[in-house]
Protein backbone atom coordinates (compact mmCIF):
# COMPACT_ATOMS: atom_id res chain seq x y z
CA UNK A 1 0.00 0.00 0.00
CA UNK A 2 1.73 3.24 -1.12
CA UNK A 3 1.80 6.03 1.69
CA UNK A 4 -0.37 9.10 0.93
CA UNK A 5 0.88 12.25 0.85
CA UNK A 6 -1.74 15.15 0.63
CA UNK A 7 1.01 17.81 -0.02
CA UNK A 8 -0.93 20.31 2.34
CA UNK A 9 1.20 22.97 1.20
CA UNK A 10 0.57 22.94 -2.16
CA UNK A 11 -3.15 22.21 -1.83
CA UNK A 12 -3.10 25.19 0.10
CA UNK A 13 -1.72 27.22 -1.96
CA UNK A 14 -3.60 26.13 -5.05
CA UNK A 15 -7.05 27.00 -2.98
CA UNK A 16 -5.68 30.56 -2.47
CA UNK A 17 -5.16 30.52 -6.19
CA UNK A 18 -8.40 29.65 -6.93
CA UNK A 19 -9.86 31.87 -4.00
CA UNK A 20 -8.29 34.59 -6.35
CA UNK A 21 -9.65 34.04 -9.39
CA UNK A 22 -13.23 33.93 -7.47
CA UNK A 23 -12.49 37.09 -6.39
CA UNK A 24 -11.46 38.66 -9.87
CA UNK A 25 -14.36 36.79 -11.53
CA UNK A 26 -16.42 38.42 -8.89
CA UNK A 27 -15.22 42.03 -8.99
CA UNK A 28 -15.37 42.26 -13.08
CA UNK A 29 -19.01 40.70 -13.21
CA UNK A 30 -20.08 43.89 -10.74
CA UNK A 31 -17.82 46.35 -13.05
CA UNK A 32 -19.70 45.12 -16.11
CA UNK A 33 -22.65 45.60 -14.28
CA UNK A 34 -21.97 48.75 -13.29
CA UNK A 35 -21.21 49.72 -16.88
CA UNK A 36 -24.06 48.66 -18.11
CA UNK A 37 -26.07 50.27 -15.70
CA UNK A 38 -24.36 53.51 -16.30
CA UNK A 39 -25.03 53.06 -19.97
CA UNK A 40 -28.47 52.75 -19.88
CA UNK A 41 -28.76 55.13 -17.10
CA UNK A 42 -26.04 57.79 -16.75
CA UNK A 43 -24.64 58.26 -13.31
CA UNK A 44 -20.89 59.98 -12.94
CA UNK A 45 -20.02 58.55 -9.92
CA UNK A 46 -20.59 54.97 -10.83
CA UNK A 47 -19.00 55.76 -14.45
CA UNK A 48 -15.38 56.79 -12.28
CA UNK A 49 -15.84 53.72 -10.17
CA UNK A 50 -15.92 51.35 -13.03
CA UNK A 51 -13.03 53.07 -14.36
CA UNK A 52 -10.89 52.83 -11.01
CA UNK A 53 -12.69 49.21 -10.70
CA UNK A 54 -10.79 48.94 -14.34
CA UNK A 55 -7.40 49.50 -12.56
CA UNK A 56 -8.34 47.73 -9.53
CA UNK A 57 -8.72 44.36 -11.29
CA UNK A 58 -5.19 45.28 -13.64
CA UNK A 59 -3.76 45.21 -10.18
CA UNK A 60 -5.57 42.16 -9.00
CA UNK A 61 -4.66 40.35 -12.49
CA UNK A 62 -0.17 41.13 -11.64
CA UNK A 63 -0.90 39.71 -8.31
CA UNK A 64 -2.57 36.45 -9.67
CA UNK A 65 0.13 36.35 -12.26
CA UNK A 66 3.07 36.72 -9.67
CA UNK A 67 1.08 33.59 -7.44
CA UNK A 68 1.15 31.52 -9.62
CA UNK A 69 5.03 32.03 -11.12
CA UNK A 70 5.97 31.49 -7.68
CA UNK A 71 3.56 28.12 -7.48
CA UNK A 72 5.22 26.82 -10.76
CA UNK A 73 8.47 27.42 -9.87
CA UNK A 74 8.40 25.89 -5.89
CA UNK A 75 6.01 23.05 -6.79
CA UNK A 76 6.33 22.06 -10.20
CA UNK A 77 3.56 20.95 -11.10
CA UNK A 78 2.28 18.71 -13.95
CA UNK A 79 -0.65 16.87 -15.06
CA UNK A 80 -4.32 18.34 -13.44
CA UNK A 81 -2.60 20.70 -11.11
CA UNK A 82 -0.60 22.33 -14.01
CA UNK A 83 -3.80 22.34 -16.35
CA UNK A 84 -5.40 24.31 -13.39
CA UNK A 85 -2.61 26.86 -12.96
CA UNK A 86 -2.51 27.35 -16.74
CA UNK A 87 -6.04 27.55 -16.97
CA UNK A 88 -5.97 30.39 -13.52
CA UNK A 89 -3.34 32.03 -15.62
CA UNK A 90 -5.96 32.72 -18.93
CA UNK A 91 -9.38 33.13 -17.44
CA UNK A 92 -7.45 35.80 -15.11
CA UNK A 93 -6.34 37.43 -18.45
CA UNK A 94 -9.85 37.36 -19.67
CA UNK A 95 -11.03 38.88 -16.83
CA UNK A 96 -9.05 41.73 -17.06
CA UNK A 97 -9.54 41.82 -20.42
CA UNK A 98 -13.04 41.96 -19.53
CA UNK A 99 -12.70 45.38 -17.13
CA UNK A 100 -11.12 47.01 -19.43
CA UNK A 101 -14.18 46.68 -22.25
CA UNK A 102 -16.37 47.31 -19.43
CA UNK A 103 -14.42 50.46 -18.35
CA UNK A 104 -15.22 51.45 -22.59
CA UNK A 105 -18.50 51.14 -21.79
CA UNK A 106 -18.58 53.30 -18.91
CA UNK A 107 -16.87 55.51 -21.23
CA UNK A 108 -19.20 55.49 -23.92
CA UNK A 109 -22.01 56.09 -21.23
CA UNK A 110 -20.36 59.44 -20.57
CA UNK A 111 -19.99 60.09 -24.17
CA UNK A 112 -24.04 59.46 -25.13
CA UNK A 113 -25.67 60.94 -21.47
CA UNK A 114 -27.15 63.71 -23.26
CA UNK A 115 -28.07 62.32 -26.27
CA UNK A 116 -31.52 61.69 -27.74
CA UNK A 117 -30.90 57.65 -28.41
CA UNK A 118 -33.61 55.27 -30.63
CA UNK A 119 -35.52 53.14 -28.35
CA UNK A 120 -35.29 50.31 -30.69
CA UNK A 121 -31.55 49.66 -30.66
CA UNK A 122 -31.09 50.39 -27.07
CA UNK A 123 -33.70 47.51 -26.47
CA UNK A 124 -31.84 45.13 -28.47
CA UNK A 125 -28.40 46.69 -26.72
CA UNK A 126 -30.27 46.26 -23.31
CA UNK A 127 -31.25 42.45 -24.14
CA UNK A 128 -27.48 41.50 -25.21
CA UNK A 129 -26.60 43.10 -22.09
CA UNK A 130 -28.49 40.81 -20.30
CA UNK A 131 -27.63 37.26 -21.86
CA UNK A 132 -23.59 38.61 -21.41
CA UNK A 133 -24.67 39.18 -17.72
CA UNK A 134 -25.65 35.54 -17.63
CA UNK A 135 -22.18 34.77 -19.50
CA UNK A 136 -20.51 36.02 -17.48
CA UNK A 137 -21.71 34.58 -14.02
CA UNK A 138 -21.75 31.12 -15.62
CA UNK A 139 -18.27 31.36 -17.09
CA UNK A 140 -17.00 32.09 -13.35
CA UNK A 141 -18.88 29.11 -12.23
CA UNK A 142 -17.53 26.77 -14.74
CA UNK A 143 -14.40 27.44 -13.91
CA UNK A 144 -14.80 27.43 -10.08
CA UNK A 145 -16.98 24.36 -10.04
CA UNK A 146 -14.85 22.46 -13.24
CA UNK A 147 -18.52 21.98 -15.06
CA UNK A 148 -18.22 20.98 -18.48
CA UNK A 149 -22.01 21.23 -19.21
CA UNK A 150 -22.19 24.73 -17.73
CA UNK A 151 -19.01 25.47 -20.20
CA UNK A 152 -20.55 23.72 -23.09
CA UNK A 153 -23.45 26.27 -22.79
CA UNK A 154 -21.33 29.77 -22.89
CA UNK A 155 -20.74 28.58 -26.52
CA UNK A 156 -24.53 28.48 -27.47
CA UNK A 157 -25.07 31.42 -25.26
CA UNK A 158 -21.96 33.40 -27.37
CA UNK A 159 -24.51 32.37 -30.47
CA UNK A 160 -27.62 33.83 -29.19
CA UNK A 161 -25.15 37.19 -28.58
CA UNK A 162 -23.58 37.14 -32.10
CA UNK A 163 -26.77 37.09 -33.80
CA UNK A 164 -28.41 40.10 -31.28
CA UNK A 165 -25.47 41.51 -32.58
CA UNK A 166 -25.88 41.53 -36.24
CA UNK A 167 -29.82 42.58 -35.06
CA UNK A 168 -28.24 45.18 -33.14
CA UNK A 169 -25.52 46.65 -36.11
CA UNK A 170 -28.79 46.73 -38.54
CA UNK A 171 -30.80 48.30 -36.45
CA UNK A 172 -28.32 51.40 -35.28
CA UNK A 173 -27.19 51.76 -39.26
CA UNK A 174 -30.98 52.08 -39.89
CA UNK A 175 -30.90 54.59 -37.29
CA UNK A 176 -28.24 56.46 -38.79
CA UNK A 177 -29.64 56.30 -42.28
CA UNK A 178 -33.03 58.10 -41.47
CA UNK A 179 -30.96 60.59 -38.53
CA UNK A 180 -27.84 61.47 -40.31
CA UNK A 181 -27.27 64.25 -37.33
CA UNK A 182 -27.24 62.35 -35.04
CA UNK A 183 -24.16 59.56 -36.71
CA UNK A 184 -21.81 61.34 -34.46
CA UNK A 185 -23.38 59.68 -31.16
CA UNK A 186 -24.79 56.30 -32.69
CA UNK A 187 -21.62 55.50 -33.82
CA UNK A 188 -21.39 54.76 -30.08
CA UNK A 189 -23.93 52.38 -29.90
CA UNK A 190 -21.74 50.77 -32.68
CA UNK A 191 -18.90 50.69 -30.13
CA UNK A 192 -21.75 49.45 -27.49
CA UNK A 193 -22.72 46.30 -29.46
CA UNK A 194 -18.70 45.57 -30.61
CA UNK A 195 -18.05 45.78 -26.36
CA UNK A 196 -20.43 43.47 -25.37
CA UNK A 197 -19.82 41.13 -28.38
CA UNK A 198 -16.03 40.90 -27.28
CA UNK A 199 -16.84 40.06 -23.72
CA UNK A 200 -19.38 37.42 -24.66
CA UNK A 201 -16.03 36.05 -26.37
CA UNK A 202 -13.88 36.48 -23.80
CA UNK A 203 -16.68 34.54 -21.30
CA UNK A 204 -16.70 32.47 -24.18
CA UNK A 205 -12.93 31.40 -23.65
CA UNK A 206 -13.53 30.83 -19.85
CA UNK A 207 -15.47 27.84 -21.04
CA UNK A 208 -13.20 26.98 -23.14
CA UNK A 209 -10.00 26.87 -21.27
CA UNK A 210 -12.28 24.87 -18.41
CA UNK A 211 -12.93 22.60 -20.73
CA UNK A 212 -9.56 22.11 -21.49
CA UNK A 213 -8.50 22.06 -17.92
CA UNK A 214 -10.70 19.08 -17.35
CA UNK A 215 -10.58 17.36 -20.26
CA UNK A 216 -7.81 18.43 -22.27
CA UNK A 217 -10.14 19.01 -25.49
CA UNK A 218 -9.30 21.67 -27.62
CA UNK A 219 -12.11 23.60 -29.80
CA UNK A 220 -10.74 24.21 -33.49
CA UNK A 221 -11.94 27.70 -33.97
CA UNK A 222 -11.62 27.51 -37.51
CA UNK A 223 -14.46 25.07 -38.05
CA UNK A 224 -15.75 24.90 -34.24
CA UNK A 225 -15.39 21.40 -34.28
CA UNK A 226 -13.53 19.53 -31.24
CA UNK A 227 -9.92 18.13 -30.61
CA UNK B 1 8.80 3.35 -35.80
CA UNK B 2 11.55 1.15 -35.20
CA UNK B 3 12.01 -0.82 -31.64
CA UNK B 4 15.22 -1.46 -30.14
CA UNK B 5 14.11 -3.54 -27.47
CA UNK B 6 10.72 -5.67 -27.37
CA UNK B 7 9.46 -7.11 -24.02
CA UNK B 8 6.32 -9.66 -24.44
CA UNK B 9 4.68 -10.97 -21.63
CA UNK B 10 7.85 -10.70 -19.41
CA UNK B 11 7.24 -11.92 -15.69
CA UNK B 12 10.23 -12.26 -13.31
CA UNK B 13 9.99 -14.50 -9.65
CA UNK B 14 12.62 -14.13 -7.36
CA UNK B 15 11.67 -17.35 -5.15
CA UNK B 16 8.04 -17.10 -5.24
CA UNK B 17 8.28 -13.15 -4.93
CA UNK B 18 6.35 -11.77 -8.73
CA UNK B 19 8.31 -8.90 -9.01
CA UNK B 20 7.33 -8.02 -12.55
CA UNK B 21 3.99 -9.00 -14.10
CA UNK B 22 3.19 -9.13 -17.60
CA UNK B 23 5.06 -6.39 -18.36
CA UNK B 24 4.56 -5.64 -22.38
CA UNK B 25 6.72 -2.59 -23.70
CA UNK B 26 8.56 -1.68 -26.98
CA UNK B 27 11.82 0.53 -26.15
CA UNK B 28 12.15 2.82 -29.39
CA UNK B 29 15.71 3.20 -31.29
CA UNK B 30 17.52 6.05 -30.46
CA UNK B 31 15.71 7.87 -28.00
CA UNK B 32 15.49 7.92 -24.27
CA UNK B 33 12.74 6.05 -22.74
CA UNK B 34 12.12 6.88 -18.67
CA UNK B 35 11.29 4.57 -16.33
CA UNK B 36 9.22 5.77 -13.06
CA UNK B 37 7.21 4.74 -10.28
CA UNK B 38 7.58 4.26 -6.73
CA UNK B 39 10.46 2.32 -4.53
CA UNK B 40 9.93 -0.92 -4.59
CA UNK B 41 8.03 -0.95 -7.75
CA UNK B 42 9.84 -3.02 -10.59
CA UNK B 43 12.28 -0.69 -12.38
CA UNK B 44 15.74 -1.68 -11.48
CA UNK B 45 14.64 -5.30 -11.78
CA UNK B 46 12.99 -4.28 -15.41
CA UNK B 47 16.33 -2.61 -16.59
CA UNK B 48 18.41 -5.64 -15.49
CA UNK B 49 16.50 -8.20 -17.30
CA UNK B 50 17.40 -6.62 -20.43
CA UNK B 51 21.33 -7.19 -19.56
CA UNK B 52 20.73 -10.11 -18.11
CA UNK B 53 22.18 -8.83 -14.87
CA UNK B 54 19.72 -10.76 -12.91
CA UNK B 55 20.77 -13.71 -13.63
CA UNK B 56 23.49 -13.49 -11.06
CA UNK B 57 20.67 -13.77 -8.07
CA UNK B 58 20.18 -17.22 -8.23
CA UNK B 59 16.65 -16.91 -6.90
CA UNK B 60 15.67 -15.29 -10.13
CA UNK B 61 13.49 -16.93 -13.03
CA UNK B 62 11.55 -15.45 -15.70
CA UNK B 63 9.46 -16.23 -18.31
CA UNK B 64 8.30 -14.46 -20.91
CA UNK B 65 10.38 -12.80 -24.04
CA UNK B 66 13.00 -10.12 -24.72
CA UNK B 67 13.82 -9.10 -27.92
CA UNK B 68 16.97 -6.87 -28.59
CA UNK B 69 16.32 -6.03 -32.48
CA UNK B 70 14.37 -9.19 -32.85
CA UNK B 71 16.70 -12.15 -31.24
CA UNK B 72 15.74 -13.36 -27.83
CA UNK B 73 18.47 -12.50 -25.46
CA UNK B 74 17.62 -15.48 -22.72
CA UNK B 75 17.96 -17.87 -25.55
CA UNK B 76 20.42 -20.62 -24.16
CA UNK B 77 22.65 -19.21 -27.08
CA UNK B 78 23.05 -16.27 -26.25
CA UNK B 79 26.94 -15.07 -25.23
CA UNK B 80 26.21 -12.86 -22.12
CA UNK B 81 29.39 -10.80 -22.53
CA UNK B 82 28.61 -9.77 -25.36
CA UNK B 83 24.79 -8.73 -24.73
CA UNK B 84 26.64 -6.92 -21.67
CA UNK B 85 28.64 -5.39 -24.58
CA UNK B 86 25.71 -4.57 -26.31
CA UNK B 87 23.35 -3.15 -23.37
CA UNK B 88 25.76 -1.50 -20.86
CA UNK B 89 24.19 -0.07 -17.98
CA UNK B 90 25.39 2.93 -15.78
CA UNK B 91 24.51 2.81 -12.22
CA UNK B 92 23.33 4.80 -9.16
CA UNK B 93 26.63 5.72 -7.61
CA UNK B 94 29.51 6.03 -9.86
CA UNK B 95 31.67 2.97 -9.48
CA UNK B 96 34.86 3.44 -11.09
CA UNK B 97 37.83 1.30 -11.11
CA UNK B 98 40.07 1.65 -8.68
CA UNK B 99 42.47 2.11 -11.85
CA UNK B 100 43.83 4.96 -13.91
CA UNK B 101 41.20 7.15 -15.59
CA UNK B 102 42.77 5.80 -19.09
CA UNK B 103 42.65 2.48 -17.92
CA UNK B 104 39.04 2.73 -16.92
CA UNK B 105 37.89 3.29 -20.67
CA UNK B 106 40.24 0.61 -21.96
CA UNK B 107 39.36 -2.10 -19.50
CA UNK B 108 36.19 -3.18 -21.61
CA UNK B 109 38.25 -2.35 -24.58
CA UNK B 110 41.10 -4.72 -23.80
CA UNK B 111 38.36 -7.59 -22.26
CA UNK B 112 37.14 -7.73 -26.13
CA UNK B 113 39.97 -7.90 -27.66
CA UNK B 114 41.77 -4.73 -28.46
CA UNK B 115 45.26 -4.83 -27.36
CA UNK B 116 47.13 -2.28 -30.18
CA UNK B 117 47.98 0.96 -28.14
CA UNK B 118 47.68 3.40 -30.60
CA UNK B 119 43.77 1.98 -30.90
CA UNK B 120 43.51 1.94 -27.27
CA UNK B 121 44.27 5.43 -26.99
CA UNK B 122 42.17 7.15 -30.24
CA UNK B 123 39.17 5.04 -28.97
CA UNK B 124 39.56 6.51 -25.36
CA UNK B 125 40.02 9.63 -26.16
CA UNK B 126 37.09 9.67 -28.56
CA UNK B 127 34.88 8.24 -25.75
CA UNK B 128 35.90 10.65 -23.04
CA UNK B 129 35.30 13.66 -25.79
CA UNK B 130 31.64 11.70 -26.16
CA UNK B 131 31.38 11.64 -22.47
CA UNK B 132 31.85 15.56 -21.97
CA UNK B 133 34.83 14.28 -20.15
CA UNK B 134 37.96 14.99 -22.43
CA UNK B 135 38.89 18.40 -21.52
CA UNK B 136 38.62 18.15 -17.95
CA UNK B 137 41.14 14.58 -17.73
CA UNK B 138 43.56 14.79 -21.22
CA UNK B 139 46.52 16.26 -18.85
CA UNK B 140 46.44 13.54 -16.03
CA UNK B 141 44.66 10.26 -17.93
CA UNK B 142 47.29 8.19 -15.57
CA UNK B 143 46.34 9.35 -12.48
CA UNK B 144 43.85 7.47 -10.47
CA UNK B 145 39.90 7.90 -11.47
CA UNK B 146 38.91 7.55 -7.70
CA UNK B 147 40.14 11.61 -7.35
CA UNK B 148 37.86 12.77 -9.46
CA UNK B 149 34.61 14.23 -8.71
CA UNK B 150 31.10 12.76 -8.14
CA UNK B 151 29.92 14.30 -11.83
CA UNK B 152 33.64 13.65 -13.35
CA UNK B 153 33.45 9.68 -11.95
CA UNK B 154 29.80 9.37 -13.46
CA UNK B 155 30.62 10.60 -16.62
CA UNK B 156 33.93 8.80 -16.92
CA UNK B 157 31.48 5.60 -16.25
CA UNK B 158 29.59 6.60 -19.30
CA UNK B 159 32.86 7.19 -21.09
CA UNK B 160 33.61 3.30 -19.80
CA UNK B 161 30.54 2.01 -21.27
CA UNK B 162 29.93 3.44 -25.00
CA UNK B 163 34.08 2.87 -25.05
CA UNK B 164 33.05 -0.38 -26.19
CA UNK B 165 29.97 0.70 -28.97
CA UNK B 166 26.90 -0.48 -27.07
CA UNK B 167 23.41 -0.47 -28.93
CA UNK B 168 21.03 0.22 -25.56
CA UNK B 169 23.04 2.47 -22.55
CA UNK B 170 20.66 1.56 -19.16
CA UNK B 171 20.91 4.29 -16.59
CA UNK B 172 19.50 3.30 -13.10
CA UNK B 173 19.20 6.69 -11.30
CA UNK B 174 22.69 8.24 -12.76
CA UNK B 175 22.32 11.55 -11.14
CA UNK B 176 20.82 10.50 -7.79
CA UNK B 177 24.31 10.84 -6.00
CA UNK B 178 25.47 14.08 -7.93
CA UNK B 179 24.99 17.81 -7.27
CA UNK B 180 23.04 19.78 -9.79
CA UNK B 181 25.36 21.14 -11.73
CA UNK B 182 26.73 17.33 -12.13
CA UNK B 183 23.61 16.61 -12.89
CA UNK B 184 22.57 19.75 -15.92
CA UNK B 185 25.97 17.77 -17.41
CA UNK B 186 24.76 14.71 -17.33
CA UNK B 187 21.50 15.51 -18.60
CA UNK B 188 23.25 17.23 -21.26
CA UNK B 189 24.94 13.94 -22.34
CA UNK B 190 22.16 11.97 -22.37
CA UNK B 191 20.63 14.85 -24.91
CA UNK B 192 23.83 14.63 -27.28
CA UNK B 193 24.03 10.04 -26.35
CA UNK B 194 20.44 9.80 -27.94
CA UNK B 195 21.11 10.53 -31.61
CA UNK B 196 23.10 7.23 -31.68
CA UNK B 197 22.50 5.10 -28.88
CA UNK B 198 19.16 4.04 -27.69
CA UNK B 199 18.58 5.28 -23.47
CA UNK B 200 16.55 3.86 -20.86
CA UNK B 201 16.83 5.49 -17.62
CA UNK B 202 15.49 4.80 -14.13
CA UNK B 203 14.40 7.85 -11.90
CA UNK B 204 12.85 9.23 -9.05
CA UNK B 205 12.94 12.89 -10.31
CA UNK B 206 9.95 13.89 -12.05
CA UNK B 207 11.47 16.89 -14.03
CA UNK B 208 14.66 14.83 -15.09
CA UNK B 209 11.93 12.39 -16.70
CA UNK B 210 10.52 15.23 -18.78
CA UNK B 211 14.04 16.98 -19.28
CA UNK B 212 15.09 13.90 -21.01
CA UNK B 213 12.97 11.64 -22.04
CA UNK B 214 10.77 11.49 -25.18
CA UNK B 215 8.92 7.99 -23.76
CA UNK B 216 7.94 7.27 -20.31
CA UNK B 217 6.78 4.76 -18.52
CA UNK B 218 5.14 4.04 -15.23
CA UNK B 219 5.76 1.00 -13.24
CA UNK B 220 3.61 0.05 -9.63
CA UNK B 221 3.64 -2.87 -7.67
CA UNK B 222 6.22 -4.97 -10.88
CA UNK B 223 3.48 -3.80 -13.55
CA UNK B 224 3.08 -0.60 -16.17
CA UNK B 225 0.05 1.03 -16.03
CA UNK B 226 0.85 3.48 -18.40
CA UNK B 227 2.95 3.85 -20.91
CA UNK B 228 3.24 6.29 -23.82
CA UNK B 229 4.62 10.36 -24.58
CA UNK B 230 6.29 11.92 -21.85
CA UNK B 231 4.75 15.06 -22.68
CA UNK B 232 1.40 13.21 -22.65
CA UNK B 233 2.41 11.42 -19.28
CA UNK B 234 2.44 14.41 -17.44
CA UNK B 235 0.29 16.69 -19.10
CA UNK B 236 -2.51 14.41 -19.74
CA UNK B 237 -2.15 11.09 -17.77
CA UNK B 238 -4.73 8.73 -18.65
CA UNK B 239 -4.72 6.66 -15.37
CA UNK B 240 -5.62 8.14 -11.79
CA UNK B 241 -2.88 6.08 -10.51
CA UNK B 242 -0.39 8.21 -13.14
CA UNK B 243 -1.63 11.30 -12.07
CA UNK B 244 -1.62 10.57 -8.55
CA UNK B 245 2.21 9.50 -8.54
CA UNK B 246 3.23 12.20 -10.77
CA UNK B 247 1.74 15.15 -9.01
CA UNK B 248 3.27 13.62 -5.82
CA UNK B 249 0.04 12.31 -4.04
CA UNK B 250 2.06 9.41 -3.28
CA UNK B 251 5.14 7.63 -3.49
Amino acid sequence: MERRYPRILFQKRLDELKKDVDKMGQATIKTYQDAVSCFLSYDKELMEEVIQANKDIHLMNYDLEHKTMSVIAAEQPVAGDLRFIEASLKVGSHFKRIAGLASNIAEVAHQIKDEEIPDKPMLDLKHMADIVDGMLSKSLAAFLGMNMNLARELHRDDDKVDDLFDHALKGITTSMFQNKDAISHLVYLLFMARFLERIADRAENIGDRTIFMITCEKRNHLNGKKQ
Amino acid sequence: MEYRIVVEDLNVYFDELHVLKDVNIEIPKNAVTALIGPSGCGKSTFIRTLNRMNDLINTFRMNGTVLLDGKDIYNPKVDVVDLRKKVGMVFQKPNPFPKSIFDNVAYGLRVHGISDKDVLAQKVEDSLKEAALWNEVENILEKSAMGLSGGQQQRLCIARTIAVQPEVILMDEPCSALDPISTTKIEDLIHKLKKDFTIIIVTHNMQQATRVSKYTAFFLHGEIVERGLTEKIFIEPGDQRTEDYITGRFG
